[in-house]
């Protein structure tokens, strides 16, 4: 039995095309068959989870039919009343199954937990998110089947980027008008290509080319090394055209589905500031973290009076929210210092836009302090991205 | 709607149906010419050992003598092989294959495609202690030298030997046996004993007449071009082939490049890869142990292929540079244990040209640097070869043993070949 990475070779691509085919003489005539969608979801994530990977796909089978019970269940309770210890509950139990998968390797000095799979992370943002408009009254409408096909859409399984429960079923009820869907197509085909530069000549010569060359020579030198300060770059646009590049083939095979799955990364490295950046990287995410922790934070500190000042509750919120994001990313020292410092960051930045409010004039804006801005957010990002590699904990201490 | 859509998808199908043109067109587009084969002799790059279209064309002239080997070769100094032979009317012209990394299994596989041309011929192996580690050869040093074009190749040209059922097994333990999933499969039922499938050899045919044209079109763009470098040393060699002459300058040369170090070690190479943690390397290598390896089985491998395609092959083994073992503690006693150990296997089989220099390694300017051959001792390998190369040798008979695959032997303990059975 065969089985496939997403997106990885040319035979994925060559079998999207032949799959999608349908689909896209379907939409240009005006019809969309959802039967044969749900059949060509369920053969990728055959070809994905399937063969010597067949664990993995018990494991999403699994995990998937959890979270449609635990949310049908919570759907059903929030029809009648809306306790907040069930509503805490229901989030807990959604995220269970993510939390022994990242506690596993910690416990289990490096092993892996057997109800893991690939995009499990993923998948937990969708289902907490729909329990949370469920909580809000924003989700009225839910359907066990459909959050299903929402859950396991297989152009953005593995790695996102993470579609809203509503957004999505505008998208997948609604058969977009031709010109529009030649415009998605001309798009998506532009996406496509341009992943392929991204992830397969970009991402391959920063990070299988010259990354493993600067490693090398970083590790030969105990320390600070020019090597050390080349591993931080590389890796960083290593980072970006991988990931981006993985998350156009997403968007543009969603394309030719007729759904617009929302874009991942805006050019991240011309952001002005820390909080730009995260408008501009890993957006799905960020805003998913936005959305719901950050906003409810900030409120349920405001409704508890916890703290005076609103400032200081926004700069609690903000360490919190980006905190948890390093904790999600997984229990290693790096990844939750990454969360830490760019928690601490957009405190600094907030603080730095207040400074300049407070004394209008006094502080030069032009074209060079713009290019500065550019530059630093650069060079922090670059530096962050090298604590989150976990290179400096191999050069460290695993001497 | 359908202008829009071909605007859309035109350049696509366009791109689609040169790139198939390219990949499955049954022509040869691009000829491999006399300069190509003549840059690929001494290039060293990994895509002459991946590929086959510049091996084959090259092999196919006679002049051409295959070398086997590694990092070695890539020390072009006064006396090397490459440089005789472009500087002197010699019948031959060494074919370079080996680069740092390259050992046992990485020659058996690009072998593959090169069987028909190494038919009958002579051949030189100049084989590295160094390949003899616990761990065996370096996957990923592996991976770098290993093609799907050598997977194919191997893949369809299955006779049903052990050997093969040895080599598959041995790639299914690399990741490079992992790379495509129906290759690992049809791997793994040759490593079962069993024929591949007919949807294997279909699939295996049409990924090798890929994998080919694409090594057609792009291997000779790629290659370094090191024939500046031999042209010139050429150019510092006596004008007559007397050997005499040429040690006189080689003895020179070795003079004037060693005056950094007290090790006979070129300077350069002390300067860039050695001064700076010289006292590191005090007693560094004493438990260094070449005698007890995976190596010997895959080296057996390669012996086999040879002995299929009855080559008749000489074979070299270099010693290391004597002050620099005292210094290192790297014991010459378990460097005489590997030379006899490997020479049972060579000789026991029938593989009798062997140049065994491993006691030469204290003699002035042998040593380039720690472990390859420098202006002495090429001179010294010349003497052997340009007899062997011109002379006309009796046919050789070999008798192949598999035993040599067992991990008995792998890790037999050289004092211990005498009950060896």
């Amino acid at each position: 039995m065969v089985s496939l990475t997403p997106y990885e070779n040319p035979s994925y691509f060559l079998m999207l095309f032949v799959a999608l085919l349908p689909i896209v003489i379907g939409l240009l005539a005006g019809r969309k068959f959802h039967w044969y969608e749900t059949l060509v979801s369920f053969f990728f994530l055959l070809m994905t989870f399937g063969g010597p990977k067949w664990h993995q796909g018990l494991a999403l089978i699994g995990y998937l039919v959890f979270e449609m019970i635990l949310v049908t269940l919570y759907d059903r309770y929030r029809k009648q009343k809306n306790d907040t210890w069930v509503f805490v509950l229901a989030v807990l139990l959604a995220i269970a199954p993510l939390v022994v998968v990242k506690m596993t390797p910690l416990l289990a000095h490096g092993g892996n937990a057997i109800i893991g799979f690939l995009g499990i992370s993923y998948l937990t943002f969708k289902a907490v998110q729909t329990v949370m408009e469920l909580r809000d009254g924003t989700l009225k409408d839910y359907n066990p089947w459909f959050f299903l096909q929402f859950m396991a859409f297989f152009p953005s399984i593995s790695s996102g980027p993470i579609d809203r429960y509503r957004r999505f079923r505008n998208d997948y009820e609604k058969v977009p008008d031709r010109d529009k869907y030649l415009g998605m197509l001309q798009k998506g085909v532009h996406y496509i290509f341009l992943g392929f530069v991204y992830k397969f000549m970009l991402s391959y010569f920063f990070g299988t080319f010259l990354l493993p060359r600067f490693e090398k020579t970083a590790m030969a030198t105990p320390g600070l090394s020019w090597a050390l300060v080349g591993v931080t770059y590389i890796y960083s646009m290593y980072l970006f055209f991988d990931f981006a590049g993985y998350s156009l083939f997403a968007v543009g095979t969603s394309y030719f589905m007729g759904i617009e799955t929302p874009m991942n990364f805006k050019k991240p490295f011309l952001a002005h500031n820390i909080k730009e950046f995260w408008n501009r990287w890993h957006i799905t995410l960020s805003f998913w973290f936005r959305d719901f922790i950050y906003m409810r934070l900030v409120f349920f500190f405001m409704k508890k009076k916890v703290f005076k000042s609103p400032k200081t509750t926004a700069n609690v919120t903000y360490i919190l929210n980006m905190g948890l994001m390093g904790f999600w990313h997984g229990l290693t020292w790096y990844y939750i210092l990454y969360g830490f410092i760019h928690g601490f960051a957009l405190v600094a930045n907030d603080w730095w836009i207040a400074v300049k409010k407070k004394h209008p004039g006094r502080i030069p804006h032009n074209k060079f302090t713009e290019a500065f801005a550019i530059f630093m957010t650069f060079n922090f990002v670059c530096f962050t991205f090298l604590i989150f590699s976990g290179f400096l904990d191999k050069l460290l201490f695993a001497r | 709607m359908k202008k829009k859509l071909w605007m859309i998808f035109g350049p696509l199908v366009v791109a689609a149906i040169v790139l198939l043109g390219l990949l499955f067109s049954p022509f040869k587009i691009n000829r491999i010419n006399k300069t190509t084969e003549r840059q690929a002799a001494t290039s060293l790059s990994p895509n002459v050992l991946k590929g086959e279209a510049i091996k084959k064309a090259a092999l196919s002239h006679k002049e051409y003598v295959p070398f086997f080997g590694s990092s070695e070769f890539s020390r072009f100094d006064v006396t090397h092989p490459s440089v005789l032979a472009t500087k002197y009317d010699r019948n031959y012209q060494p074919f370079l294959m080996g680069a740092p990394g390259t050992q046992s299994l990485t020659h058996y596989f690009q072998m593959q495609s090169i069987n028909k041309e190494l038919t009958n011929r002579k051949a030189i192996v100049v084989i590295s202690p160094q390949w003899f580690v616990k761990k065996g050869t370096d996957p990923k040093a592996f991976s770098f030298y290993f093609s799907t074009l050598q997977a194919a190749n191997f893949l369809l040209t299955q006779k049903g030997t052990y050997t093969e059922q040895v080599a598959a097994k041995r790639l299914l333990s690399m990741p490079s046996g992992h790379a495509n999933d129906q290759v690992a499969s049809a791997l793994q039922r040759v490593a079962d004993g069993k024929k591949i499938t007919k949807f294997d050899r279909f699939y295996l045919k049409n990924l090798y007449h890929m994998a080919r044209q694409e090594d057609r079109l792009f291997s000779s763009i790629r290659l370094s071009n090191n024939d500046e470098k031999v042209e010139k040393q050429a150019k510092d060699l006596p004008a007559k082939d007397d050997s005499k002459a040429i040690e006189k300058e080689a003895i020179r040369q070795g003079k004037e490049d060693t005056t950094n170090n007290d090790f006979g070690i070129k300077n350069d190479f002390y300067k860039r890869r050695l001064s700076k943690k010289i006292n590191k390397f005090k007693n560094f290598e004493k438990d260094f142990n070449y005698t007890e390896s995976p190596e010997f089985a895959d080296f057996q491998m390669v012996l086999n292929q040879f002995a299929e395609d009855h080559t008749n092959v000489m074979f070299i083994i270099p010693p290391v540079n004597e002050k620099w073992a005292k210094y290192t503690g790297l014991s010459q006693s378990m460097l005489d244990g590997f030379s006899m150990k490997i020479k049972y296997q060579l000789q026991s089989q029938g593989f009798n040209n062997i140049v065994d220099l491993s006691q030469d390694g204290a003699k002035p300017y042998f040593m380039q640097d720690t472990i390859h051959l420098g202006w002495t001792g090429w001179l010294d390998v010349d003497k052997h070869i340009q007899p062997f190369i011109k002379d006309k040798q009796p046919k050789p008979n070999y008798k192949m043993d598999n035993k040599f695959y067992s991990h008995k032997w792998q890790f037999l303990n050289p004092d211990d070949l005498s009950s060896y059975k």
